[in-house]
């Protein structure tokens, strides 16, 4: 049975909507049945994401309310004031919801910790630079690179089979021609008979309500039958749950408009047409989201219907995004998810100690692109460091390039923050680390990197 | 140019709707979420319908093994992860299927799941090292164990998965979904046995049934109802 109960009250109605960037009013409330140590009763606005995907979360900023002993049959009342965070928007679809909140918890020391939390309703008022994420495009050059050097790859391997071994063309080819042949039917083919079609929209960066024209240009290469050209105009929740072969895609599409550009018609040989292009947004769409595992996209499908033959296709991703003014960046909260650049000090050793970097990185965990920049600004620079001992590896993974020669690997963390680390232990510390346990160790590493898999720092130690 | 839109539209969340508590879907029935969605490891673990004191039993000493052997969506990860919040000292990897392997750490006992994709050269360097092991896979490695000097202890899964607990796991993840005090709804046994008579031991399968349940319920009043005699969509006719 837990020592205290936790219950908040917020100082407006539930149904009050808080402008992002605001601030959030409100009580905890600690109804204590016996005497407590308390070694912290911290509150903090964050958000999560619940629905069909991995849950998605983020923090802004975390206060220690009180220190110090409950007595039983106490009842005591907390005021706090916090930032509310300015994205992602509170959104409830079928699929995907995200919900800010307070939570607000007990640190009890050998016991539970009681805890409690409360949603309630954030609208953005940032503008679109503070929504925007770059993550989709960096993924896509992934794919691009890493299938182009895949086809490099069975390429030559191809040639070399082909030269062995005819027979082995089979065995080797089928699969890649299968994907070519897929290719040439989605692709190739269309433009065989339309030739090089071009389709634009004025703008893809847009906000709730605004109108989007544009105009797709064809000069087909011969007289093409076409059953219709039309647009699919589609808002969809994307959320991914598990992970592996466990891992499911939910896709939930929850807006869809079918724009006709034009009837059944002939397009005759060299002859060029224009379509005009114009369609307008509700003025209640929720924003484009991009978070761990959970999406919202907006898109436009165009589609030239050829009877009989592959249809030209091509999906033009929409952002849509407040429209609000930008906020002052001295006005927000120091922990938001977006953050602050990583600072210029950061890039000369000597200039930076370790708890400084641990504090970056800690308040950047949420946010890959910005986690990225800070560890690429600190990779190659050496810290006096003290990190606490968690658990020997017995395995560091076949992708784990940093292991010493006899060496082996740790789980720690530093102290406050508790920033998970990796430690890369040489031979000749083995036996201190043997001796020390679960106990703190100080001595001199180089950071080499950050472990995506399991969020940790990677540190080689240094040799004293 | 012509166009037709679809009906098939959220309601806007910003919009105060009357009756409606703080706009929040499932206000109406005193619950902050759909009870029903993907959980965080912590939540799963916390929310388990599993006799931990049997499982860990398997586990008491060196060289002592448990298997968990079941089909997708059984229950193997959940009971896993009751056992890590269980064991202070208990370490947990998943292997990923399209990923090389990647760290594992020491702890006791060392729970891995998905064990069938162990690298036969880490599996043996891992059963060598002799530390209390439980092991969820697909495919049955008490031979490895025992070729390694392990007591192997095996669980089939799925026989268990009945309407109790059915019934209790459901009800369990309501009650976390809480938005206030007073009170939420219930699944009743009459439900969690329709459930079990049309989705078998499938407890993925029924919690994937009851989030589109109370899904289609998101704003409404009255009552919450889990099993539909005509299910919306797919079609499911009990």
């Amino acid at each position: 049975m837990a020592k205290c109960d936790l219950s908040i009250v917020l100082e407006k109605d539930a149904d009050f909507i808080y402008d992002g960037g605001g601030t959030i009013r409100g009580k905890v409330r600690v109804d204590v049945d016996q005497n407590v140590k308390c070694n912290g009763l911290e509150v903090e606005s964050g958000w999560k994401t619940h629905g069909r995907g991995n849950v998605a979360t983020g923090n802004f900023t975390s206060v220690t309310l009180f220190e110090g002993e409950w007595v039983g049959g106490q009842v005591v009342e907390y005021p706090f004031e916090l930032p509310v965070g300015d994205w992602p928007p509170s959104y409830h679809g079928h699929y995907l919801n995200i919900d800010h909140c307070i939570d607000a918890r007990v640190k009890i020391p050998w016991g539970f910790d009681p805890k409690a939390s409360v949603p309630f309703l954030m609208r953005p008022t940032c503008g679109p630079e503070a929504a925007v994420s770059e993550k989709s495009t960096k993924a896509g050059a992934f794919v691009a690179t890493f299938v182009g050097v895949f086809m490099l790859i069975w390429c030559s391997g191809f040639l070399f089979f082909m030269a062995q071994n005819p027979l082995s063309l089979v065995c080797v080819g089928i699969f890649p021609l299968l994907f070519l042949g897929g290719y040439a039917v989605k692709v190739w083919l269309p433009k065989y008979l339309l030739g090089e079609v071009t389709c634009e929209l004025s703008q893809t960066v847009v906000t709730p309500g605004d109108s989007v024209s544009g105009e797709l240009v064809v000069r087909p290469r011969k007289n093409v039958n076409v059953n219709a050209i039309t647009i699919d105009f589609q808002a969809r929740e994307v959320c991914v749950s598990g992970s592996g072969s466990n891992k499911t895609t939910h896709k939930h599409v929850f807006f869809e408009q079918a724009i006709e550009l034009e009837k059944a018609t002939t397009l005759q040989a060299g002859q060029e047409r224009r379509f005009p292009i114009s369609f307008a947004l509700p003025s209640d769409a929720p924003y484009s989201i991009e978070l761990p595992s959970n999406r919202l996209v907006w898109a436009t499908t165009m589609r030239i219907d050829i009877p009989r033959w592959p249809d030209w296709t091509k999906e033009i991703a929409l952002q849509v995004l407040p429209s609000g003014e930008p906020l002052d960046p001295s006005a927000r909260p120091q922990a938001t998810l977006r953050g602050t650049d990583a600072p210029s000090s950061l890039a000369s050793e000597g200039e930076i100690t370790f708890a400084e970097t641990a504090n970056y990185l800690w308040s950047a965990r949420e946010n890959p692109d910005q986690l990225e920049a800070l560890v690429d600004a600190v990779t190659g620079l050496s810290f006096r460091l003290e990190a606490f001992i968690e658990r020997r590896l017995l395995y560091a993974g076949t992708e784990d390039p940093h292991l010493f020669k006899g060496g082996y690997a740790v789980w720690a963390h530093f102290g406050e923050p508790p920033l998970p680390l990796v430690l890369y232990v040489p031979q000749e510390l083995g036996d201190e680390f043997e001796q020390l346990g679960r106990d703190r160790w100080i001595g001199q590493g180089t950071v080499v990197g950050w472990d995506r898999r399991h969020q940790r720092l990677q540190i080689k130690l240094e040799t004293r | 140019m012509n166009s037709t839109p679809s009906v098939d539209r959220p309601i806007p969340p910003l919009e105060s709707r009357h009756g409606h508590r703080g706009g929040l879907p499932w206000a109406w029935c005193n619950l902050w979420r759909n009870p029903f969605g993907e959980l965080t490891r912590e939540e799963r673990a916390e929310l388990a319908v599993v006799d931990v004191a049997e499982l860990a039993a398997g586990v008491q000493g060196e060289k002592a093994a448990v298997q968990l052997i079941g089909d997708c969506g059984r229950g193997k990860t959940t009971r896993m992860l009751a056992l890590w919040r269980h064991f202070p000292d208990a370490s947990y990897v998943y292997l990923d299927e399209d990923l090389p392997c990647g760290a594992i750490a020491e702890g006791n006992p060392l729970l891995i799941d998905e064990a069938q994709r162990l690298p036969r050269k880490v599996m043996h360097r891992i059963f060598a090292v002799g530390l209390p092991l439980v092991l969820a896979t697909h495919r049955d490695l008490t031979r490895a164990l025992k070729k390694a000097g392990y007591r192997v202890t095996t669980y089939h899964l799925g026989d268990t998965n009945d309407a109790r607990l059915v019934l209790e796991s459901a009800n369990r993840r309501i009650e976390a979904s809480r938005l206030g005090p007073g009170s939420v709804p219930n699944l009743s046994l009459q439900d969690a046995n329709e459930l079990v008579s049309r989705f078998g031991s499938d407890i993925r399968g029924i919690e994937g049934y009851l989030y589109e349940q109370v899904q289609n319920q998101a704003y409404s009043d009255g009552e919450m109802r889990f099993v539909d005699c005509v299910r919306k969509g797919r079609g499911l006719y009990l």
